[in-house]
């Protein structure tokens, strides 16, 4: 009967968290939030169409070699140009100065710049010209124009990096860091809703009632898969409102690469509300009132934020790797890091299985100790158990 | 009669604190109990040790008897003296859900949370959250979350505290009829003219350790005390029986408590000489004379 009493005790935190009111305007903001960023890019998107326009003062250039100039240049620049006498130079270089022309085009070919030369308008007019003169050329030599196009064809250029790289890759960046988010916010609100269920069964003395029918191993498990699973639930809803709207509005193009993160990254999420529903589970059943909760939970904060701060610094490249690869490895610090890891692609195939084996072993040993303590504290009422009393506990020992 | 319900010799210390110093208790199949003490005389605590809830020091805890298992408790009731129940939780809900955890289907917990819900006057507060309800009403609902699974042990900790008159029939009904159908019954109160009435048996704890039990009969006639009360005809004369205790007394009324050894007959002839006699009695002291009795001792 123990699964289904676990299973019985799951379904009622799922159902009465679920309807409170609290959740569901959260979990809506959430979806809202997560739909408008795609729509956003959609609606109003940042246009690689839209070419920069760039105004080129000529100096004794006929305009059919000004036609072949804006031809080569048409993919990178939108090119406009205005005619200047040779003898006009001063109100060239007045132009100039004012920006009423970015850059000048002399025969020659000489560009003309104000002060500094512009590094895209250089590069892009540089290309254009050398194309020009290798038209020109070819066409000295006899050769069509097809020959001459094919002649101009860029050649690809492939690239490989001897170290990997630390830099950050766009999306899968953006989906390492939601990884990052929800590693490290859901255990804090989920964890300590699950602190406050434990709380409120032994403040309305509800507990003597369960466990009259039930382990508290038994309470326990039911309370931290309930609870673990209507956060996976919420996170499932935000990201399918995500998949939606990228799927919908077409606003980026999602690497399928992306897609073989997921798996490590709901192990990973899935351990790290495990673990910590556990441990405030557990923290709960050490008080008797809600007021006291707070005298507790700072323990847990502490590996939370550690991993947190160090899976950012991992980002930005300025953490230890000794440290990142000590962390990654701890359970209670492994679901933050593992996402970011393995996004970076810093992270070897057998530190992904060894650190999700710590994480597994780590929530059975958890579970177990929990177990232990909780036969003890979930009866005791009036002043908080103390730390010394856990501790022995957790080692099978009994208190008074 | 089988032999249900067996508590023996229970010790149970918390640090320095002895709470249970040798409980004896039995109930058996089919028999209403009634488990008296003072405050801190260990009821609380030898209900949680039935119930497994807390870890004895020695003794045992028998069903049937033999050893009870986990398996049995499953089959106990327990109404815990303070409200047990989830404050947020609908009535028939809640109902259910206990239901569920003590092994019934999902199916037949629904159905007789419906059932239980009717039976303790609560049929049209189905859809309420415990919240809502009085506090009688919530008593009404934690005893319909004993019942649920139909227990064959039922563990009662102060089943009528808060309960008005009309509760406390309904609950009376309830707890009889569970009785009828075989149900062991043990409950402690406070209430012991509610006690006299409803339990057959009783046992008495005071300071961890079984002071007394049996037939309320039984205990009543054992007291070394009996109640001599005299209404006169007229005058309240200056007559008291020898060894006797004046005890107070509305106007025209003469209350002593005298030794169990003393002749009626004798003192009412006594009695008859100094001034009219319009009624007397001579009997046992009450059930909740022989507990203060016990307690004091």
């Amino acid at each position: 009967m123990t699964w289904a009493q676990a299973t019985t005790v799951a379904a009622r935190e799922i159902r009465v968290r679920a309807r409170t009111r609290a959740f569901r305007v959260i979990t809506g903001i959430l979806v809202l939030v997560a739909i408008a960023g795609p729509t956003a890019a959609a609606l109003w998107p940042e246009g690689d169409d839209d070419l920069r326009s760039v105004t080129v003062g000529l100096v004794d250039v006929d305009d059919a070699t000004a036609e072949q100039i804006a031809a080569f240049a048409a993919t990178r620049l939108d090119l406009t140009f205005r005619p200047y006498a040779a003898s006009a130079r001063a109100d060239l270089d007045r132009d100039l100065s004012d920006g009423e022309i970015d850059v000048a085009l002399e025969a020659g070919p000489t560009l003309v710049w104000d002060r500094a030369a512009d590094p895209q308008i250089a590069a892009v007019l540089h290309g254009a010209l050398q194309q020009l003169d290798a038209l020109s050329r070819g066409r000295e030599l006899g050769l069509g124009d097809d020959e001459i196009a094919k002649m101009l064809t860029p050649v690809e250029i492939g690239e490989r990096h001897a170290q990997p790289s630390n830099q950050p890759r766009g999306l899968a960046m953006a989906v390492a860091m939601i990884g990052l988010m929800a590693a490290f916010l859901l255990p804090q609100l989920y964890g300590q809703l699950a602190m406050m269920s434990v709380v409120e069964e032994k403040s309305t003395r509800v507990i003597e009632v369960l466990l009259s029918h039930l382990r508290p191993r038994t309470l326990l498990m039911g309370k931290v898969v309930g609870i673990g699973a209507l956060a996976m639930a919420q996170l499932a809803v935000v990201v399918c409102g995500l998949v939606a709207a990228l799927l919908v509005t077409d606003a980026f193009d999602v690497p399928s690469a992306i897609w073989q993160f997921v798996p490590v990254f709901v192990i990973a999420i899935v351990g790290g509300l495990a673990i910590y529903n556990t441990l405030f589970a557990l923290l709960g059943s050490l008080i008797s009132r809600q007021e006291d909760a707070s005298q507790v939970m700072l323990p847990v904060f502490i590996p939370l934020m550690a991993g947190f701060f160090v899976a950012q610094a991992t980002v930005a490249g300025s953490a230890n790797p000794t440290l990142v690869r000590v962390l990654t490895l701890f359970p209670l610090t492994a679901p933050m890091l593992l996402p970011i890891r393995v996004a970076l692609e810093t992270i070897e195939p057998w530190e992904i299985a060894l650190s999700l084996g710590l994480l597994a072993l780590g929530v059975w040993l958890l579970i177990r100790i929990a177990g232990r303590v909780y036969e003890f504290t979930l009866l005791h009422t009036g002043s908080r158990v103390g730390w010394g009393q856990l501790l022995r506990l957790s080692r099978g020992s009994a208190i008074d | 009669m089988s032999s249900g319900l067996g508590v023996h010799g229970l010790h149970k210390k918390f640090g320095d604190t002895v709470a249970l110093d040798g409980v004896d208790l039995d109930v058996p199949r089919g028999r209403l109990v009634g488990f008296l003490g003072p405050n801190g005389a260990g009821k609380t605590t030898t209900m949680r040790g039935i119930l497994g809830l807390s870890a004895m020091d020695a003794g045992a805890v028998t069903w049937e008897g033999r050893p009870m298992t986990e398996q049995d408790r499953h089959h106990i009731g327990y109404m815990p003296q303070e409200r047990g129940l989830y404050q947020g939780m609908r009535v028939l809900e809640h109902i259910a859900y206990i239901g569920r955890i003590a092994g019934l289907d999902a199916r037949t917990a629904e159905e007789r949370a419906g059932r239980w819900a009717d039976r303790v006057g609560l049929a049209d507060r189905g859809d309420d959250r415990v919240q809502e309800l009085s506090t009688g009403n919530q008593q009404r609902v934690q005893l319909a979350v004993a019942l649920v699974h139909e227990p064959q042990l039922l563990v009662l900790d102060e089943p009528f505290a808060g309960l008005d008159p009309v509760a406390v029939s309904m609950l009376s009904e309830i707890m009889a009829e569970q009785v009828d159908n075989g149900v062991s019954v043990v409950f402690s109160s406070h209430q012991l003219d509610v006690v006299q009435e409803l339990a057959e048996y009783v046992t008495i704890v005071a300071g961890g350790r079984t002071r007394a039990t049996g037939t309320v009969t039984d205990l009543r006639n054992s007291s070394p005390h009996r109640r001599l009360e005299i209404r006169w005809a007229g005058a309240v004369p200056s007559w008291s029986p020898p060894d006797g205790v004046a005890e107070p007394s509305p106007h025209g009324v003469s209350r002593f408590l005298v030794p169990a050894r003393s002749d009626a007959a004798a003192l009412i002839a006594d009695a008859s000489s100094a001034g009219g006699l319009a009624a007397v009695s001579f009997e046992p002291p009450s059930l909740g004379d022989v507990f203060l009795e016990l307690a004091r001792t």
